[in-house]
């Protein structure tokens, strides 16, 4: 039988990734950018959480939105810095993955780079944290899943409101839809890619922030957990923040559930393999659904499945 | 002051990596510079040269040898029996027999060549399907996953614990690393003259053609479908070698080594300062690059007491930085491409003076 805390893990962990995956989708629709600096913007949203913790105490859950915005503050930053000028210049899709690769690689330095101050100058073991410790239950179900599940929650909820009642909203899907003749209405299309980029990077921080209570974390941790954001966005469709929501969370939780069933099956060395489901559940989107769930027709679905074929 | 030894064996060493890398970004530039195919899982083909020379090669010899032959099965990568199964080959095969390490060594290269085409073939499927950065992220993964199952699954290469590689170098001893050198960059020579003649070839101006425009390539009768196989499958092949050329160079082969970050993004960094697309760019990129790196990890020592970090993390940084740099200031590289003449420039000012002259 499984175990409640497992679900509970199970759960916190595919929301995270859920939150992940939508940040990449959100850079994906305004700037046709693949983001792969999503992977260490995660790894800096947990390394926020725990130095500011070990520099200012507290609880450190408190720390998890200054987390959320500093990482955004780095989405703003790398659009500023180059994306912009490549946008402007209208560079390929590659060239535009390649940027954020060595933007990346920068942030993995300097990451690794903390992590060897805050081990060699204030003793702290930072090469591995651990702060599952921290965690607490409210009514007998761990925070870190209440708090995940609440965030996704809201997100669904204030991104639909925002993103059809607000002006600003309607304007970042006229841009995301046609950026020359948002132009000509006056909308300013760089102050929607600003924006999409610090969500973005505010997601990626949020979720790497909140992974924290439920696992160990490493400075590399986002470069293992990219596949599986990709994954999620892929399967999301890639042009549908709810798609991607829904799919970083199906394959976040098809990866953790999925990999214990198998491994009550053939034994513990199944755990090893746990990319292995990611993967395939990225190649079968792309390959079966390249629309992704965003772009499947609920409506027919459901008529096929009644019986009344069209 | 540098000492002159010190100095030869920095240079030794920024030779070697530049021979080795050098194929691997040539193929890298084949498939993306010359075909356009968006490959971000370089380091699959080259991981599976790698296993090919940690894996089969070893085998093959144990089963040669009648006292080894039960160990050639899965037994082979266990780590308790490999190190002396391994020494015992070098020992009594390979060590006074340069004939046959020459041999071995090309049985390997020439393995892992049909072994990494086969699996360029493989890609091949996605790869007519998907375009661009859908492309890049599913053979990245792909590259992601074969890893990982070489470094949980003991009977491939060992896990975690590796295995030690037949040494085809031995018999040069003491000047085996010398050995290495030179024959590895006579490979690279050989890889860049191919590389070069092949992108003169109808088949790579085909490619370019291809590359430039889907649909006027396609118009002028151009199977997409197999050019985009073909330049996968010789992409890959060349890969594969290289990484069996660097796991016998190394002697031995653990899993965790081909990672994505420094056999596909390095490869590409390379090739974007280089100049996608041009032969000779990527030659000059590879030497800036391994220069700059092999200073980096020889000389941190000396940075290390000054700084309160390792500075083994100033080469991604430097890395990335290049990159960035290189996307907004100069995106066709250091040397930009350049039309492929097929006949020589003289030869084409010939004719044209002669059809001028016809023509007046």
């Amino acid at each position: 039988m499984i175990e409640p805390s497992l679900v509970y893990k199970a759960l916190a962990y595919s929301s995270n990734i859920a939150l992940m995956a939508a940040g990449i989708t959100m850079i994906y629709m305004s700037t046709e950018t693949f983001n792969f600096a999503h992977a260490s913007k995660v790894s800096w949203g947990m390394y926020f959480v725990y130095t500011f913790y070990n520099f200012f105490g507290g609880h450190p859950y408190i720390y998890v939105p200054v987390a959320a915005i500093l990482t955004g503050l780095i989405g703003v930053a790398m659009y500023l810095t180059f994306n912009r000028y490549l946008l402007k210049r209208g560079a390929g899709m590659i060239t535009l993955m390649m940027s954020t690769l060595g933007a990346d690689l920068i942030l993995l330095a300097l990451l690794n780079i903390l992590a060897d101050y805050l081990s060699r100058v204030h003793k702290l073991y930072s090469r591995q944290i651990r702060m599952e410790i921290y965690d607490f239950t409210v009514a007998g179900i761990p925070f870190s899943t209440l708090i995940a599940l609440i965030i996704v929650v809201t997100l669904t909820a204030s991104i639909h409101l925002f993103l059809t009642k607000t002006k600003f909203g309607i304007a970042m899907r006229a841009t995301i839809e046609n950026p020359n003749l948002a132009g000509i209405l006056g909308i300013n299309p760089e102050l929607v890619y600003l924006t999409s980029w610090f969500i973005g990077g505010a997601l990626a921080g949020l979720g790497g922030a909140l992974l924290v209570f439920i696992m160990a974390g490493y400075p590399v941790i986002g470069q293992y957990l990219i596949v599986t954001m990709f994954a999620g966005s892929i399967v999301g469709g890639l042009y549908s923040i709810y798609g991607s929501l829904l799919g970083g969370f199906l394959v976040g939780l098809s990866e953790y559930l999925g990999i214990w069933w198998l491994s009550t099956l053939f034994g513990g060395k199944m755990l090893a393999y746990r990319q292995v489901i990611p993967l395939v559940a990225m190649v079968v989107a792309l390959l079966f659904f390249p629309q992704g769930l965003g772009g499947i027709k609920w409506g027919k679905v459901a008529k096929v499945v009644r019986g009344e074929r069209s | 002051m540098i000492e002159l030894g010190q100095l030869y064996i920095l240079i030794r060493y920024i030779l070697i990596d530049f021979a080795i890398f050098m194929i691997v970004t040539l193929s890298l530039n084949f498939e993306v510079g010359i075909a356009g195919i968006a490959q971000f899982g370089r380091v699959l083909a080259v991981e599976i040269g790698a296993y090919v020379a940690g894996g089969l090669t070893g085998r093959i010899l144990a089963y040669t040898i009648p006292e080894l032959r039960q160990y050639s099965g899965a037994e082979y990568s266990n780590h308790l029996i490999n190190f002396k199964l391994v020494d015992t080959i070098n020992r009594t095969l390979l060590e006074h027999n340069a004939l046959l390490s020459i041999g071995i060594l090309i049985l390997t290269l020439a393995l892992a060549a049909i072994i990494g085409g086969i699996v360029g073939w493989l890609t091949s499927y996605p790869a007519i399907r998907l375009k661009e950065a859908y492309l890049g992220i599913t053979l990245l993964a792909f590259g992601d996953v074969v890893m990982l199952i070489a470094q949980n699954y003991d009977p491939i290469v060992g896990a975690t614990q590796g295995v030690s590689v037949p040494d085809p170098f031995r018999w040069a001893r003491p000047y085996s690393f010398e050995a290495a050198l030179i024959i590895a960059l006579i490979l690279a020579g050989l890889t860049f003259i191919f590389f070069e003649m092949l992108v003169r070839s109808p088949f790579g101006r085909a490619l370019k053609a291809m590359r430039d425009d889907e649909v006027a390539a396609k118009v002028y009768g151009k199977d997409i479908v197999k050019l985009r196989t073909y330049a996968l499958i010789i992409g890959s092949a060349f890969a594969a070698m290289a990484g069996a050329y660097y796991t016998m160079y190394i002697g031995s082969c653990k899993a965790f080594t081909y990672t994505r970050l420094t056999w596909t993004f390095w490869p590409w960094a390379f090739m974007m300062l280089g100049g996608t697309g041009n032969n000779v760019g990527i030659a000059v990129g590879v030497l800036i690059f391994v220069i700059v790196r092999t200073i980096i990890i020889n000389y941190k020592t000396y940075l290390e007491p000054f700084v309160p970090f390792d500075p083994i993390w100033l080469e991604p940084m430097f890395v990335g930085v290049v990159i960035i740099l290189l996307s907004v200031f100069r995106p066709q590289g250091l040397i930009p491409e350049k039309p492929a003449f097929t006949i020589k420039k003289r030869r084409i000012r010939s004719i044209i003076e002669i059809m001028r002259k016809q023509a007046s």
